[in-house]
C-alpha cells in the first residue's frame, strides 16, 4: 500500500482512477473543484477522458453516455449542482446505468454558503431525483474510508446497474490526512459485456434509454428495482457501532459530525458517563437494526448530531426508536462548523439532565 | 501528545503553505496530522486560516474550537482568534504587522518581526518560512532536521537559489525562536 498525505477531494479522485474510473464530466462549484482539477490531468495519464461540461445538466448526461458504453464514469458537484443533475441521475436509474456521483456538500438551502455543512442528507437518501428511485449512499468519516468506498463504488454500481452516491461535506473535501492508496484495478468488461453498447458483439440490438415503457413493463421494472433496494438492507449495510454495550445515551452521527462526536464521547467516558455511538456509513441502506436492537431498558436517550439545522436524519432514527426513548438533536449549520467544545456541551447537557 | 495550531492571516501571506509544511513534516516524523483550511470566496487576499493538529495517536476530530498555538500574521487575525488560545498556550505574532500587545496573562507570547526579517534576507514572501523556523526554534513540535528536509523537498523543483534563500530564512527563524524558547 502506498501512503500519502492528501487533500480529501484529491484522495477520492485518485481512488476513483485506481478503482477504474475512466470518464469524468462536471461543472465547477466550491468546495469540490479539486476533484475535476485533479482528474483533468490524471485521467489522460491513464487513457481516460476528462470533460468540463458547459453545465451540470450537460455533464450528467455525458456521464449517462459514457456509462452506456460500460465505461466507469464519475461526476462530482455540491448541493446546488447536484440539484441541477437530479434529472440526469433519475434517467441513469431508469436506464439502469452504473455511475458514481460525488456530493461534497455545503451550507444550504439555495445557493447557501460555500463553507462545509451536511445539508443534503434528505436529498441524498430520499429523492436524488424524481420518480421514486433509490441509490446507495456512502458517507465516509475519514479520508481513508472515503478512498476505500470510492475505490469499490463501481462494483456496487455495476452489480445493481444503478448509480451510487458518495456524500461528504466540505471539511472532508478540503482536509489533508494520511491515506493508504490501493493499487490500480485491472479493468474488466465482465460486469458490463452483456448490456453495454461497447460490447454489442453478436447481439442484435441494444438500447440504453429511459423510454416511455408500456405500463406493465414499467411496473415490472419498478418491482425489480424495489427488490434490489430491499436486498441492500440484508447485504450492504455498513455501520460503525462504538461503545454501545453499556451505553445509556447513544449518539447517531455520520461523516465529519461523527468524528467530532466521537472525541466528545471519549471525553465523557473518561468522566464515567456511558455514551456510545452509531455511525451510519451507508446512509442508504440506513442501519436500521443497529437502532432497533438497542437495549431500551438501558438506553435513556438518542442524540442526533449533524452539521445542519434542523436535523435531517431524525425521521430515520425515530422510525427505529419507535418512541422507546426520547430523541434529541444538536447541530450547527449554514457554514458554521461543529466543534469539539460545542458537541461536548450539547451531549453532556442532555446526559447530566437525565442524571 | 496532541497539539493544535491555528495559522491565520490574509491570503498571500503563505498561511496555507506554512500549515501544510508543518503537518507534512509531522507525518514524515511518523506522527499523525490533519490540515484543515478555511477561506472565503476571494480569489486574491481575504482572510486565510488553517488548523493543523499533530498527535502521536490517530486523530479523531479535526475540528477544534480552542488551539494550543495561534500564529497570527496580521492584526485582524490576532483580534479575531487570540481569544481561542487554550490556557497556557502559545501566541506566535508577526510583530511587523501586529501592533497590539497580548492582554492575556495565561498565554506565552513569541513576537517575531517575520516580514522585516524576510525583507532583510531579500524577499517578504519568505515571511512564512521565517515564521515556521521561529515556531520550530521555540518549541519541540518537529525536529530541525525534519523541517529542513521538508523545505528541501518543497523547493526541490525550483531554482537552487530560491531553496538557498528559504533555507537562510528558516535558519534565521530558528535562531530567533530559540532565543525565546518556550
Amino acid at each position: 500500500m502506498e501512503k500519502r498525505f492528501m487533500k480529501g477531494c484529491e484522495a477520492i479522485a485518485e481512488a476513483a482512477v485506481r478503482g477504474g474510473c475512466r470518464f469524468f464530466a462536471g461543472y465547477p462549484i466550491t468546495p469540490q473543484n479539486e476533484i475535476p482539477e485533479y482528474l483533468s490531468w490524471r485521467l489522460p495519464e491513464v487513457g481516460g477522458a476528462f470533460v468540463q461540461g458547459e453545465s451540470e445538466v450537460a455533464s450528467i448526461n455525458m456521464v449517462y453516455g459514457a456509462a452506456a458504453t460500460g465505461t466507469r464514469a464519475l461526476t462530482s458537484s455540491s448541493g446546488p449542482g447536484i440539484s441541477l443533475k437530479a434529472e440526469g441521475i433519475s434517467y441513469l436509474a431508469s436506464a439502469q446505468l452504473p455511475a458514481v456521483i460525488v456530493n461534497i456538500s455545503r451550507g444550504g438551502p439555495g445557493l447557501g454558503s460555500i463553507q462545509p455543512a451536511q445539508s443534503d442528507y434528505l436529498q441524498a437518501t430520499k429523492a436524488l431525483g424524481h420518480g421514486g428511485f433509490r441509490t446507495m449512499v456512502f458517507a465516509p468519516a475519514t479520508l481513508q474510508e472515503a478512498v476505500d468506498l470510492t475505490y469499490n463504488a463501481w462494483e456496487y454500481a455495476e452489480r445493481d446497474r444503478n448509480p451510487v452516491l458518495i456524500l461528504m461535506d466540505g471539511c472532508l473535501g478540503a482536509i489533508m490526512e494520511e491515506v493508504e492508496l490501493p493499487p490500480m484495478k485491472e479493468l474488466s468488461t465482465e460486469n458490463t459485456e452483456d448490456w453495454s453498447l461497447a460490447k454489442v458483439g453478436g447481439r442484435t440490438d441494444n438500447h440504453m434509454i429511459t423510454p416511455i415503457l408500456p405500463e406493465p413493463a414499467l411496473e415490472m421494472l419498478n418491482k425489480f428495482k424495489g427488490f434490489t433496494y430491499k436486498g441492500w438492507e440484508f447485504s450492504d449495510v455498513k455501520v460503525e457501532e462504538y461503545l454501545l454495550e453499556d451505553a445509556e445515551y447513544v449518539v447517531v452521527a455520520y461523516g465529519i459530525a461523527a468524528r467530532v462526536a466521537k472525541e466528545a464521547i471519549n471525553n465523557l467516558r473518561e468522566e464515567g458517563y456511558k455514551v456510545g455511538m452509531i455511525r451510519p456509513i451507508t446512509l442508504y441502506p440506513f442501519p436500521k437494526a443497529s437502532l432497533d436492537n438497542l437495549d431500551y431498558s438501558k438506553v435513556k436517550g438518542i442524540i442526533d448530531i449533524e452539521m445542519t439545522i434542523p436535523a435531517q436524519m431524525r425521521d430515520d432514527i425515530e422510525l427505529q426508536v419507535k418512541g422507546r426513548c426520547p430523541v434529541h438533536e444538536y447541530g450547527r449549520s449554514g457554514g458554521m462548523l461543529l466543534d469539539d467544545e460545542g458537541v461536548y456541551e450539547a451531549i453532556s447537557n442532555i446526559v447530566k439532565e437525565g442524571e | 501528545m496532541k497539539k493544535s495550531f491555528v495559522f491565520s492571516g490574509s491570503g498571500g501571506q503563505g498561511i496555507m503553505s506554512a500549515g501544510i509544511m508543518l503537518a507534512h513534516t509531522a507525518i514524515d516524523m511518523q506522527k499523525h496530522s490533519t490540515f484543515l483550511p478555511e477561506y472565503g470566496p476571494e480569489q486574491r487576499g481575504g482572510s486565510a486560516k488553517c488548523t493543523v493538529i499533530i498527535s502521536d495517536d490517530q486523530i479523531v476530530s479535526p475540528l477544534t474550537k480552542k488551539c494550543d498555538t495561534l500564529i497570527a500574521m496580521n492584526e485582524q487575525a490576532y483580534n479575531k482568534f487570540s481569544g481561542d488560545i487554550k490556557e497556557g498556550g502559545l501566541l506566535v505574532l508577526n510583530s511587523s504587522r501586529v501592533a497590539s500587545g497580548m492582554d492575556r496573562e495565561d498565554v506565552k507570547v513569541l513576537a517575531v518581526p517575520v516580514d522585516d526579517v524576510a525583507l532583510e534576507l531579500g524577499n517578504v514572501k519568505m515571511a512564512n518560512t521565517v515564521l515556521i523556523g521561529a515556531l520550530v526554534g521555540a518549541t519541540d513540535i518537529v525536529s530541525k532536521e525534519a523541517i529542513v528536509a521538508s523545505l528541501e523537498a518543497k523547493f526541490a523543483k525550483k531554482k537552487p537559489e530560491i531553496l538557498e534563500l528559504n533555507m537562510k530564512a528558516l535558519e534565521k527563524g530558528i535562531e530567533l525562536g530559540k532565543a525565546h524558547k518556550v
